[in-house]
C-alpha cells in the first residue's frame, strides 16, 4: 500500500494573458517524500508553487494540497503548508524571535514557544534569537526561514530554489538540513531547482519541466535510465576531421563544443577501442567519458542544456538585488 | 540530530478557518508589527513630530505683525484670538490627511520585498492586512496630536471649553485620520510603485486642505469652494475643534459626521482591498 498523496493536481493550467505559463500539468506527490521540479528559469516552476499555495488563481484544472482543495478551501491549505522563498523573505527590522512570534500569530498558534525554542536549537540559532534579522548571514536567514516554515507543523513545505545564491559549502549543509527536515519531521517537500546535482542529491521523485509542461517524471535513477547514450568528449590534434570521427564504429553523432568534439555513442566501452585504432594515441590530447546522468537526461529530453541562455546570470542578479533591497 | 528532533514539541492546529471569520490573532500580530517598526525607526518618528510643529512655528507666525483687530475681522474670531489659536485645530486636521501615506508605503514595501506573500501564505485574509495597515498608519499619525497640543501651549495658545469637549475633539481627529488612512490605502491597494503614495498624497492634500476652512475661514471662499468645504471632513474637524478651543462651544453633530466618514471609508476600503490588494 502506498502513502496518500500530499499534493495532487490534474490539468493544472495558468495563463498570463496569452502566455501559457503552466500547461495542463498532472502531479501526484506521495506524503513524506521530497519532490523536485527541475527546469530552467521561466519554465513555470514558481508559477506551479503559486498555484498550489493559493497565491495565484488557476486558469484551469484542479489541485489539492494536504487533502484540501486549493480553490475551495484555501484557508485549510494555508494552515498546512510552509513556504521557503528563493529570495529569503523575512522582516529585517524584527529579531529572529519576533519573526517566529509573527508567524505564530499569523498561523493562530496557541502554545508555540516551546516548539520555536527547539527549532532555533535545531538550526543553531538560539544565541542570535534576539538579534535583528538584518545582522544575520545568508545561511542563517535561510535557516530561520525554514524554522518559520516548520513552526506550525505543516504537512507540506514548498521550497523555491532553496540554495540559489549560496556558496558550495552552505549549499551542501542546506541539503543535509532539507533531507533531515523531511526525514525527521516527516514533512513532504516540494522543491524547485535548476541545479541538476541538487535534484539528484535530494529528491525521491523529479519532474523535468520545460515551457510549462512536464517532459518526464520519475526517480532520478529512472530518468537517468532513459538515456541510452554515453557522451565522449575529445580534444584531438588538428588533423582530425568530422568525417574521420563519423567513420568510427558506434559513433551516432558528432558535435563540436569549443575546441573539443562531443561524440554521442551507444556504449563508450565498445567504441573507445575503435576510436583509439582510428586516431592513434598520438593524436588524442584529452578524453572524457560522460555516463548517463540527469544532465544528459535533460539534454536528451529537452534538446538543450539546463543552464543555457545565461538564465543563471539573470537569476543571480535578481537574487542579489532582492537581498540588497531587503537589507537596506 | 534525530535525537533532538524527537523532543521538538508539537503545537495544536487551530480549528478550521474561514475567510470571513474576524481574525483577532492575525490582526494583533500584523498591527503590532506596524507599531514596532514605527517606533524602531527614530527618524520617521522625529520627522512626523517636527512637521506639524514647523507648521505652527512658520505658518502660525506669518501674521505676527498684522494688527490684532484686523486679524480678528479676517478670521471672524472673538477679539484677541490670534492666528495660532485659530490655526491649531486646522493644522491638526490637515496633518490627518496624509497619514495614510505611511501605511501605503509600508504596504508597497511588503509587496516589493515579498513579505506580502509570506503573510498571504498563512491563513490571513487581505481584509485583515488592509485593516492593520490602515490602523497602523493612523496610529503613527496620532502621535502628532499630543505633541502639537503641547507645542501650541508653549507658543502661548490657551484653550476654551472643558475636558469632555477636548476629548471629543481628539476623538474627531482620530476618526478623521482613520478615515483618510483607510481611503488612502484603498486607493493604493493594487499599486506596487514607490512613487504612488507621494503622488496621491500631494493630489488629495492640496485641494482638501485649502477647501476646508482649516487655514482660513471658509466664509471668505467663493461659492464653489464652499460647496467642497461643506462636504469636506477636514473642514468639519477644523470647525469642530475651533468652536471648542476658541469659542468654548461644541457641535456634537460634527463628531457624528466624522464617525460616519471613518466608518464608510473603512467598510468601502475593506471591500476594495479584499478584491484588489495585490500580492506582488
Amino acid at each position: 500500500m502506498s502513502a496518500p498523496s500530499a499534493i495532487r493536481a490534474t490539468g493544472l493550467t495558468k495563463l498570463y494573458g496569452k502566455l501559457l505559463a503552466v500547461d495542463h500539468v498532472d502531479m501526484d506527490v506521495r506524503a513524506g517524500t521530497i519532490f523536485g521540479l527541475l527546469g530552467p528559469n521561466g519554465a513555470g516552476k514558481t508559477t506551479i508553487i503559486k498555484l498550489l499555495t493559493g497565491l495565484s488563481d488557476l486558469s484551469d484544472g484542479q489541485a489539492s494540497v494536504a487533502g484540501y482543495d486549493v480553490v475551495r478551501q484555501p484557508m485549510q491549505v494555508k494552515q498546512r503548508i510552509g513556504w521557503v522563498a528563493a529570495e529569503v523573505i523575512l522582516d529585517d527590522d524584527l529579531s529572529g524571535w519576533e519573526n517566529l512570534w509573527l508567524q505564530a500569530k499569523l498561523q493562530r498558534l496557541g502554545d508555540w514557544k516551546p516548539r520555536a525554542e527547539e527549532l532555533l536549537r535545531y538550526f543553531s540559532l538560539t544565541d542570535r534569537r534576539e538579534d535583528k534579522v538584518k545582522t544575520y548571514s545568508t545561511g542563517m536567514r535561510k535557516k530561520l526561514e525554514i524554522a518559520l516554515a516548520l513552526l506550525h507543523q505543516p504537512e507540506v513545505i514548498f521550497m523555491d530554489e532553496p540554495t540559489i545564491g549560496l556558496d558550495a559549502s552552505t549549499r551542501r549543509s542546506l541539503w543535509e538540513l532539507i533531507t533531515g527536515v523531511n526525514r525527521e519531521f516527516g514533512v513532504t517537500v516540494l522543491l524547485t531547482s535548476h541545479y541538476i546535482e541538487e535534484a539528484d542529491a535530494l529528491c525521491h521523485n523529479i519532474s523535468i519541466i520545460d515551457q510549462g509542461r512536464f517532459i518526464a517524471t520519475g526517480t532520478p535513477s529512472e530518468l537517468k535510465g532513459r538515456v541510452r547514450s554515453d557522451f565522449i568528449e575529445l580534444e584531438a590534434s588538428d588533423g582530425v576531421t568530422e568525417e574521420l570521427l563519423r567513420s568510427v564504429p558506434g559513433v551516432a553523432e558528432v558535435r563540436t563544443q569549443g575546441k573539443a568534439w562531443i561524440l554521442k555513442v551507444a556504449n563508450s566501452e565498445e567504441t573507445l577501442p575503435h576510436l583509439f585504432r582510428a586516431l592513434g594515441p598520438e593524436r588524442i590530447r584529452r578524453l572524457n567519458v560522460e555516463k548517463p546522468s540527469l544532465e544528459s537526461a535533460f539534454l536528451e529530453m529537452t534538446g538543450k542544456k539546463i543552464d543555457q541562455a545565461g538564465s543563471d546570470v539573470h537569476d543571480y542578479r535578481k537574487f542579489y538585488l532582492n537581498v540588497r533591497r531587503s537589507r537596506q | 540530530m534525530s535525537a533532538e528532533v524527537a523532543h521538538v514539541p508539537t503545537v495544536a492546529r487551530p480549528a478550521a478557518e474561514h475567510a470571513w471569520v474576524p481574525q483577532g490573532s492575525q490582526f494583533y500580530g500584523l498591527y503590532a508589527r506596524e507599531v514596532i517598526k514605527t517606533f524602531r525607526n527614530p527618524w520617521v518618528l522625529v520627522i512626523t513630530l517636527v512637521q506639524p510643529f514647523m507648521w505652527l512655528a512658520f505658518f502660525g507666525s506669518s501674521f505676527d505683525a498684522v494688527p490684532v483687530a484686523q486679524l480678528d475681522t479676517l478670521l471672524h474670531a472673538p477679539p484677541g484670538t490670534g492666528y495660532l489659536s485659530f490655526l491649531l485645530p486646522g493644522v491638526l486636521a490637515t496633518s490627518m490627511l496624509s497619514i495614510g501615506m505611511f501605511g501605503s508605503m509600508s504596504t508597497i514595501q511588503d509587496k516589493r520585498f515579498g513579505f506580502m506573500k509570506r503573510i498571504l501564505l498563512t491563513p490571513t485574509t487581505k481584509a485583515t492586512v488592509y485593516l492593520t495597515k490602515a490602523l497602523g498608519s493612523a496610529t503613527r499619525g496620532f502621535v502628532q496630536i499630543p505633541v502639537m497640543i503641547a507645542a501650541a501651549y508653549v507658543f502661548g495658545v490657551r484653550f476654551a471649553g472643558d475636558p469632555i469637549m477636548w476629548l471629543g475633539w481628539i476623538l474627531g481627529l482620530l476618526f478623521l485620520g482613520l478615515g483618510f488612512s483607510a481611503f488612502f490605502l484603498a486607493l493604493t491597494a493594487s499599486s506596487t510603485d514607490w512613487q504612488t503614495p507621494g503622488v496621491i498624497s500631494n493630489f488629495i492634500t492640496m485641494p482638501l486642505m485649502f477647501a476646508s476652512g482649516a487655514l482660513f475661514p471658509s466664509s471668505n471662499y467663493p461659492s464653489w469652494m464652499q460647496v467642497i468645504a461643506n462636504w469636506n471632513p477636514v473642514g468639519y474637524a477644523s470647525l469642530f475643534g475651533r468652536d471648542i478651543l476658541v469659542n468654548g462651544q461644541v457641535h456634537w453633530l460634527y463628531l457624528g459626521y466624522l464617525a460616519v466618514f471613518a466608518a464608510v471609508m473603512l467598510v468601502a476600503g475593506t471591500l476594495v482591498a479584499s478584491r484588489y490588494l495585490k500580492v506582488e
